[in-house]
């Protein structure tokens, strides 16, 4: 799958490239669309090989995006001051509790995890506006300083690429991100005990490790990398806009997407969340420059024809076996 | 965990390794095991049979610390024990192989072995995996298995897995192994491979206890059995003093018939014929390869056969699961190769299908609705819009009735019921059907010594009744008993087809090799000749 993953992302500059000229500045921007997708599809492998599948992480976005934006708001009014990590940090707590709330339901309480998600994604997309309202008497917040450009020495020099080098905190934490992931999955204890839980929770129970509880730490881990994504995304528009879908706009879906097509491989998802990042920017170069007038929702639709076209060359994803099912220990 | 102070510093010599004294198991309504006293020394194999529902599993799982004991008390090597779950058994030195085993599919041999356990480094950062695989493979080499750690479990067949079931138990410092019907699942030679591993074990000085309902298994391998029946422990007896006929008769409680009293055939006109039929298996690669037989009214035509061989593609064709890609089946005298299941049922052809959990029944629904699947679209069941759910009951009590399937209520799901009740409620739903052509395969595999007997009755009443009957099974003697003639399968051809009782079990199994032994290849001529005539 690595190979797949690696393939997609020769697609995406390719696809880069034939729409526009590839520069610095557009693999620069595609990494930036990256952020939210990625963090999605990297935190929802974490809580699906543990065997919950978790579709509400586009709800688990729009509470992280508006839960930054809320606390730079809220902290301007302290004397403590807007400061963007805090806010950043109160907004992967608000994603996290919010997935806690999930994974009990689907755990405790034996939820259905496909509609338990849903409600997720629902309850955000009607809390974050409605709150918004309260707040700011609109569905949009008002404009607020988000986080700035840092340049990595050296490489943000080099000639030709050194734009792709000058970044956003967020967009570093994503390149780590992806190999962590695969790290923590795949050399751990822990991501052999994830791995475990999803495919056959009762051999894991039997070798004496607690499935509930790593079926609670992958699904709260969702709600973590969720909250990255989504504050990420509002820091770095710094506003918060709930119309429509809000800002989040389905991202959260896509990251599902781009786990699926890299196979629950956190590499294999970052080049395909990157692949998505790529589309976003041709999408964005084609509704600027087209005479032809293109209409937009059909430009939006490109991103599934990929995944459809995607997937058929692909092959299909192998689901952990226990995924969406309850377990219940014997003892 | 708590063990007596005054021992708590470990084995009293000469103790025995297990010693379970008065234990009693009550759940809601049900004496599982009734004041059991059960002892295993240290260093042998304890062979612990009966009939499902008997109270084995019970009795294993309150030694491994699954069920706290409603009274009695457990000791291991002389120290008291009162497990509050298997983590306190492992503690203990008690290790459970399951009958279905507990391991992920998509992780390694060495994952497994170390699972819950896995040895770590960079102060618990990474796993060591060399170390894991290392330690794998130094205690698979020691008890002389044949296992390469870094092989994915889904790799490696069912008698491998078992072994890694095995050094699981052993890896967590096992010294007392329960194995719960762990040939159940295994081919003739990977029971051998098993039992020899087991000698390994006891020479290294582990202790045994497997349940099993095979008394032959259970005479070959252990030191001792113990019989338990209706939860009651009957007896503990030395294996080399025992024989099969005796340990039935303390299992089910009256005298079992080992060998088959079966009046002769009553043999009339053929019901199902098959000519030239080829069959591919789902992969496209041909399974059955140009088979020609007839099966007749009052007989039953037995196919052996080593697993695999085409058996399972073969039966598909004729049940109509699975289309033939050439060749035509006469049912009753009309051409059936292309009609589809519901058809075949309605034309009184009736199925006991090899793997009953899930062909047969549907795990959960209850037994009213279970008792329906197939019969959905007869009249005496449904008028073509709803279902008639007062004759379906009337039907199902009437199977639950006649084929002694116990506990005996219909509204329980199926999962429920223990493999042999199971297997006795499709046996009935099937037969009660009055059919003219019966298909079982493989219907006592996993079944207790009662159920099996009950069964091989049934088959026989219908054989005098003239239904005819196609009987498929691995088990050598059951369709060397039933048969009237019995073709062998060998790599998707009918390579002979003989009368069973002038053939011996060498020469079968040469059959089932795919070699000719001298002497049969004119015998088997001529039954085929004759048949084509």
């Amino acid at each position: 799958m690595l190979y797949a993953g690696a393939g997609l992302a020769v697609v995406a500059v390719a696809c880069l490239w034939l729409f526009g000229p590839v520069d610095a500045s557009s693999i620069a921007m595609a990494l930036r669309f990256t952020v939210p997708i990625g963090f999605a599809a990297l935190g929802g492998i974490f809580s699906e090989k543990a065997g919950i599948i978790n579709i509400g992480l586009e709800g688990l976005l729009i509470i992280g995006a508006f839960s930054a934006v809320a606390s730079m708001y809220a902290l301007s009014l302290t004397p403590i001051g807007a400061n963007v990590w805090l806010a950043f940090g109160f907004a992967i707590v608000a994603s996290a509790v919010v997935a806690l709330l999930f994974a009990i339901a689907c755990i405790e309480f034996k939820a259905d995890q496909v509609i338990a998600g849903l409600a997720v994604w629902l309850i955000a997309l009607g809390f974050a506006p409605f709150a918004s309202t309260i707040v700011w008497g609109q569905v949009n917040s008002p404009s607020v300083d988000g986080f700035s450009k840092w340049a990595i020495p050296g490489l943000a020099d080099l000639p030709v690429f050194g734009d792709i080098f000058v970044m956003r905190p967020p967009v570093m934490l994503l390149i780590v991100a992806g190999p962590l992931t695969w790290y923590v999955l795949n050399r751990t204890r822990f991501g052999l005990w994830i791995e475990a839980s999803g495919e056959d929770p009762k051999a894991l129970d039997t070798a004496g490790v607690d499935v509930q509880l790593v079926r609670y730490v992958g699904t709260v881990l969702s709600g973590v990398y969720c909250g990255i994504g989504g504050a990420a995304l509002a820091l770095r528009v710094g506003q918060f806009t709930g119309g429509g879908e809000t800002m989040v706009n389905g991202r959260g879906f896509i990251g599902l997407t781009a786990y699926l097509i890299g196979n629950y491989n956190p590499i294999g998802a970052f080049f395909a969340s990157f692949l998505f990042g790529g589309l976003e920017v041709i999408q964005l170069s084609i509704q600027r420059t087209s005479d032809i007038g293109i209409p937009t929702r059909l430009v939006g639709v490109l991103p599934y024809v990929i995944v459809l076209v995607v997937l058929v060359f692909v092959g299909k994803t192998q689901m952990p076996s226990s995924a969406g099912d309850h377990y219940e220990s014997d003892d | 965990m708590s063990a007596d102070d005054e021992s708590a510093d470990g084995a009293r010599p000469g103790a025995a390794a297990v010693h379970m004294d008065g234990i009693t198991k009550r759940f809601p309504g049900v004496v599982a095991n009734d004041d059991i006293d059960f002892a295993v020394d240290r260093g042998t194999v304890h062979a612990l049979v009966g009939e499902n529902g008997a109270g084995k599993t019970t009795l294993m799982n309150v030694l491994y610390g699954l069920y706290e004991p409603t009274e009695g008390s457990v000791r291991i090597d002389g120290v008291r024990h009162e497990f509050d779950g298997p983590s306190d058994a492992m503690d203990a030195g008690i290790g459970m192989i399951h009958q279905h085993f507990m391991l992920v599919d998509t992780m390694t041999v060495a994952e497994n072995v170390v699972l819950g356990n896995e040895p770590t480094k960079w102060g618990g950062f990474a796993t060591d995996r060399a170390q894991a695989i290392e330690e794998t493979k130094a205690l698979a080499e020691r008890y002389g298995f044949d296992l390469d750690p870094t092989a994915q479990i889904d790799e490696i067949s069912i008698g491998e897995q078992q072994r890694v079931e095995i050094l699981k138990a052993l890896y967590r410092g096992a010294e007392i192994l329960i194995l719960d019907e762990p040939t159940a699942v295994l081919t003739p030679q990977e029971v051998e491979g098993l039992f020899d591993i087991l000698e390994e074990l006891i020479a290294e000085g582990k202790t045994i206890i497997f349940i099993t309902h095979k008394l032959g298994e259970a005479l070959e391998a252990a030191d001792e059995i113990s019989v338990l029946r209706d939860g009651k422990l009957v007896g503990t007896v030395s294996s080399a003093a025992a024989s099969q006929e005796e340990l039935a008769r303390m299992m089910v409680g009256r005298d079992v018939l080992l060998d088959l009293e079966k009046p002769a055939a009553q043999r009339g006109d053929p019901i199902l014929e098959v000519e030239e039929m080829s069959v591919e298996d789902d992969r496209g690669v041909t399974a059955v390869s140009d088979v020609d037989f007839a099966v007749h009214e009052g007989e039953v035509f037995g196919i052996a056969g080593v697993d695999g061989n085409g058996q399972s593609e073969l039966i598909e064709a004729i049940t109509g699961l699975h289309q033939p890609s050439s060749g035509t089946i006469t049912f009753d005298g009309s051409q059936i190769t292309t009609a589809s299941r519901s058809d075949r049922i309605g034309m009184g052809m009736a199925y006991i299908a090899e793997d009953r959990q899930k062909r047969s029944l549907v795990m959960d629904y209850d037994l009213r609705r279970n008792g329906l699947l197939g019969c959905q679209r007869l009249p005496e069941f449904s008028n073509g819009f709803r279902i008639d759910w007062e004759s379906t009951e009337e039907y199902v009590d009437d199977v639950i009735d006649e084929y002694d399937v116990r506990p005996p209520d219909p509204s329980a799901d199926a999962h429920s019921f223990s493999g042999g009740n199971q297997q006795k409620f499709i046996v009935g739903r099937e037969f009660e059907r009055d059919p003219s052509l019966v298909v079982a395969s493989q219907p006592t595999r996993g079944v207790d010594i009662g159920s099996i007997e009950f069964i091989h009755d049934r088959l026989l009443d219908l054989r005098a009744d003239g239904t005819a009957i196609l009987l498929v099974s691995s088990k050598l003697d059951e369709v060397r008993q039933l048969s009237d003639r019995l073709a062998v399968m060998h790599d998707g051809e009918i390579v002979a087809v003989v009368d069973p009782d002038a053939v011996s079990e060498e020469e079968l199994g040469l059959l089932m090799a795919g070699e000719q032994p001298a002497g049969i290849t004119a015998e088997s001529a001529r039954v085929r000749g004759g048949e084509s005539a």
